[in-house]
């Protein structure tokens, strides 16, 4: 077996399971998961043999063929690829023996796993596809499966609406890719990665900034940039693994995987875009989250916040900027911060999940507390989580996080300094976040019966808890990702202590803040029954409260507004041309006008032979004037 | 002499065949066709068609008039209504047949006039000259003409059948 | 005193078959029309007389045994479709057999 067919089994695999699924064991849920999970652990296995194994190969094969259009099917696995199949694997083995024991009790189990193979085999495509067409196609089919998956528990309105965003919100970001796609299509006349590369060295001109924003757009819609980030909280409707998997770790991972992949086409203009953006997600983010009361969604903003970071690392380029020449962009820094914030968030999202399982589905952080006595191990874990987010020394999100900053502070200063200023929030509402969920006292009935969950709860949170401490070790790392590695930025100089310093000042402010203001009787015991017990920070600083909670708010109003206002009227508008104009004028119409046509022919025949020779005199006479040359 | 047979014959075919048209009675109106044929029975055989002449009186006038009266006779349509129609019916007509005579006129006034008489020997005064055209130029026409005559036999036999009761 | 040319034969011709297509417009008796179909075909016999005389050619003349023929063959068939019509409606008005209208 090469390592092609390999591949070729990776991708294939869990759709064949999902197919299974869907047609036979709709209602054998447990047969169901066995299957799923067992596709997953094939998956972890293929992408760990794979990429240790070294084999780095290209194959492609014509598809489909329509004119000058050739749309093509192929892998493209390069050092790259080996390192994202290698985080999907794990993520997604991870999630599916989580789910083994949170979605036990569920009564359509069958769909849920069902949706985690497409999802799965989705996102193998996206990783492995060598040009831009199949990533499209498996693409919208990520989108699809994203959507399946949050709709799960589809009896609830809220669900089903969040659901509806998330796809509508990524395809509006996909409708910027497609047109991406089609300008290069038109331009370059191709789509295969490996040629744009070829192309870009040999110095292209045309249409060169509109291309990757373009492209990028679709980045915005997936991994829920400024303005398409409206989605991502929304969907914390679906399951907790669901969450952990896509909305953490992969799915919109896909975007930065998209950026790193189509980085030949990408110019100095493009990317100063591509940063700012990156750099409003996080700072926005960051803000929105000191305010949340869910534990999902301050974990969702959290990921905003991140997935900001990872961005505006993409778009800060390399260390020494080359004068008006194309710039190598942050691939390292972002994959980096990209592979570790896939452990240790997917680390959270699965210790929340087992903190909700565990409180029988309590997820209002207020009503929480006291668990770190009656869930030692899932309390371990999510302190080791949340350590490595804010960057506490010697875990992996340290190293990640000060070669970002590091390519900040050579960069651009500005950016260094909103970039500094979110680490600080991200320490403090995650401070805030483990304090009230388990320090003090527990707070509600739930929380005071809380139960450490089964093995298949705690097993993939052991797992991810130590990727999340060896994961920065970069020198830890198979030989096998070295290309990618050796792309990573590190601190040398001066400029080292400065970003240490930097970092260490921020993480120590922002957890300080967090600690003084929840303090361990600062909120009482009895906010879990009364809902008039508001935060404290809401108490004593209510003004910023406020402005922060409408900040969080705005984008949907504005968005509603929106729809309400001018899409409505817009589609009404088009509802009555529709009605009037095309089936009324146009289509019956044309009718009426053959019936009219009919009723005139008809009513020639009047039956009388005298009539009918007239009719036939006046031909003669048509016809002699013919011949006679009158005519 | 000619010029007045010629006109004679000619006034007697036109006015005759007025009356066909115009007469009240169907009976009449069969009258005066005879007599229009009668008239060009007479300008064919100033025209040397001696043999067309009798074929006219004999199958025309004789078989086709006969025939014509007796359908008239069987018939015995009683209660005949004013034969020309309506005034607007009558114009219409009028304005119609002068138009077609307007136009055939114009188109014969178009041609050369071949003036004067006939001349020398008359062409096909002989039985024997149509004989010989019938039965080798046109040859064809003559077998088609014969299944022509089955067929309107046949046709006529089955027109005039009473359907059977029990078909 | 009209000249016996071929143009007079011609002009004759046409006012009998102006005469005979203007009594079909004009009459409702559908045997008078039939008679008035008839005076047509005989305008044409005499064109084709005159014509065959005057060109010193013998085909006219032959001609007209074909049209007598037919016309023959046309008169049995059409009166036989006239009295099998008189038997179904009574009537050889031409307005009364109106059953295609509209």
């Amino acid at each position: 077996m090469t390592p092609a067919h390999l591949a070729f089994l990776i991708l294939a695999l869990p759709l064949a399971t999902g197919a299974v699924i869907a047609v036979f064991l709709r209602r054998c849920g447990g047969l169901a998961a066995i299957l799923s999970t067992a596709a997953a652990a094939f998956v972890c296995g293929g992408a760990f043999w794979l990429a240790l194994s070294g084999s780095r190969f290209e194959i492609a094969k014509e598809w489909l063929s329509l004119g000058g259009l050739t749309v093509g099917f192929g892998f493209a696995f390069d050092d790259l690829a080996a390192l994202m199949l290698v985080i999907v694997g794990i993520v997604g083995l991870c999630v599916h023996v989580f789910s083994l024991g949170y979605m036990h009790d569920d009564p359509s189990k069958a769909r849920y796993f069902g949706g985690l193979s497409v999802f799965l085999t989705s996102m193998i495509g996206i990783v492995l596809a060598d040009n831009l067409f199949m990533m499209f196609i498996f693409w919208e089919l990520v989108g699809f499966s994203s959507w399946l998956l949050i709709n799960h528990w589809h009896e609830r309105p809220a669900a089903a609406a969040a659901a509806k965003k998330a796809f509508i919100t990524n395809r509006v970001g996909d409708f910027g890719f497609l047109l991406g796609i089609l300008m290069c299509y038109w331009t370059r006349g191709t789509v295969q990665l490996g040629d744009l590369a070829a192309q870009a060295s040999s110095g292209y001109a045309v249409y060169t900034r509109a291309i990757p924003l373009l492209l990028f757009c679709g980045a915005v819609g997936k991994s829920a940039q400024l303005p398409l980030q409206v989605w991502l909280p929304d969907a914390m409707e679906g399951p907790t693994p669901v969450s952990a998997l896509i909305h953490a770790a992969t799915m919109v991972a896909a975007g930065i995987y998209m950026l790193c992949r189509i980085e030949p086409v990408m110019v100095p203009d493009a990317l100063t875009v591509i940063m700012w953006v990156g750099t409003a997600t996080a700072l926005y983010a960051a803000l929105c989250a000191l305010v949340q009361r869910d534990i999902k969604r301050v974990l969702a903003y959290s990921t905003l916040s991140q997935l900001g970071y990872m961005v505006a690392a993409f778009g800060l380029g390399s260390l020494e900027p080359a004068n008006g020449e194309l710039v190598t962009s942050g691939v390292g820094a972002a994959m980096f911060h990209l592979t570790t914030h896939a452990f240790f968030k997917a680390l959270l999202f699965l210790g929340s999940g087992a903190v909700i399982h565990g409180c029988a589905g309590e997820q209002d952080i207020f009503k929480m507390g006291g668990l770190s006595a009656k869930m030692r191990l899932t309390f371990a874990t999510f302190t080791i989580g949340v350590a490595a987010i804010i960057g506490l020394p010697f875990l992996a999100g340290f190293f990640s996080k000060d070669a970002i900053l590091y390519l900040a502070y050579t960069n651009n200063r500005p950016v260094f300094c909103v970039l500094a200023f979110t680490a600080g929030l991200t320490s403090f509402y995650m401070i805030r976040l483990w304090r009230l969920t388990f320090l003090g006292t527990a707070r509600s009935e739930a929380a005071a019966h809380a139960h450490e969950g089964g093995p298949s709860l705690v097993l993939p949170l052991v797992v991810l808890a130590v990727l999340s401490v060896v994961g920065g070790y970069t020198g830890l790392y198979p030989k096998a990702f070295a290309h990618i590695l050796e792309l990573i930025p590190e601190a040398a100089g001066p400029a080292r202590g400065v970003i240490v310093a930097t970092s260490l000042t921020v993480l120590a402010v922002g957890a300080g803040l967090a600690c003084l203001l929840y303090r361990a009787n600062a909120v009482p015991a009895t906010a879990g029954e009364d809902p008039t017990v508001l935060d404290p920070f809401q108490v004593k600083l209510p003004g910023l409260f406020g402005a922060l909670v409408a900040l969080q708010r705005s984008f949907d109003v504005l968005y509603q507004y929106y729809i309400d206002k001018i899409q409505q009227r817009f589609a009404m508008l088009l509802n009555f041309i529709d009605i009037i104009g095309l089936a009324g004028l146009v289509v019956r119409g044309l009718a009426g006008v053959v019936g009219l046509v009919g009723l005139g022919a008809r009513a020639v025949h009047v039956g009388r032979v005298n009539a009918y020779v007239y009719w036939f005199l006046a031909g003669m006479v048509l016809l002699w004037a013919f011949a006679a040359g009158l005519l | 002499m000619n010029h007045l047979l010629f006109s004679f014959f000619a006034c007697l075919t036109g006015i005759a065949a007025l009356g066909v048209i115009l007469s009240r009675n169907t009976v009449n109106a069969a009258m005066c066709l005879l007599l229009c044929l009668g008239g060009v029975a007479g300008l064919f055989v100033r025209l040397d068609a001696f043999l067309l002449a009798f074929l006219l009186l004999l199958v025309y006038a004789g078989a086709v008039i006969a025939l014509f009266l007796f359908i008239i006779m069987l018939l015995d349509v009683r209660g005949q209504q004013r034969p020309s129609p309506r005034g607007l019916k009558q114009t219409a007509g009028l304005i119609a047949g002068a138009v077609l005579l307007a136009a055939v006129v114009g188109f014969i006034a178009r041609l050369e006039s071949q003036g004067g008489t006939a001349g020398s020997a008359p062409v096909g005064a002989s039985l024997k000259l149509y004989a010989d055209q019938l039965f080798t130029v046109y040859l064809l026409p003559v077998q088609v003409i014969g299944f022509l005559l089955l067929i309107a036999m046949l046709g006529a036999i089955a027109l005039s059948r009473r359907t059977p009761p029990a078909a | 005193m009209i000249t016996a040319s071929l143009n007079a034969y011609l002009i004759l011709s046409a006012v009998l078959f102006a005469i005979g297509f203007l009594g079909v417009l004009i009459r409702r008796n559908t045997l008078v029309i039939y008679m008035c179909l008839e005076l047509m075909l005989v305008a044409a016999t005499l064109a084709l007389v005159a014509f065959s005389h005057y060109n010193r050619t013998i085909d006219g003349d032959v001609f007209v045994f074909f049209i007598l023929t037919v016309a023959a063959a046309e008169v049995a068939v059409g009166l036989a479709i006239i009295v099998a019509l008189f038997r179904q409606r009574q009537t050889i008005e031409v307005d009364q057999h109106d059953a295609l209208k509209n």
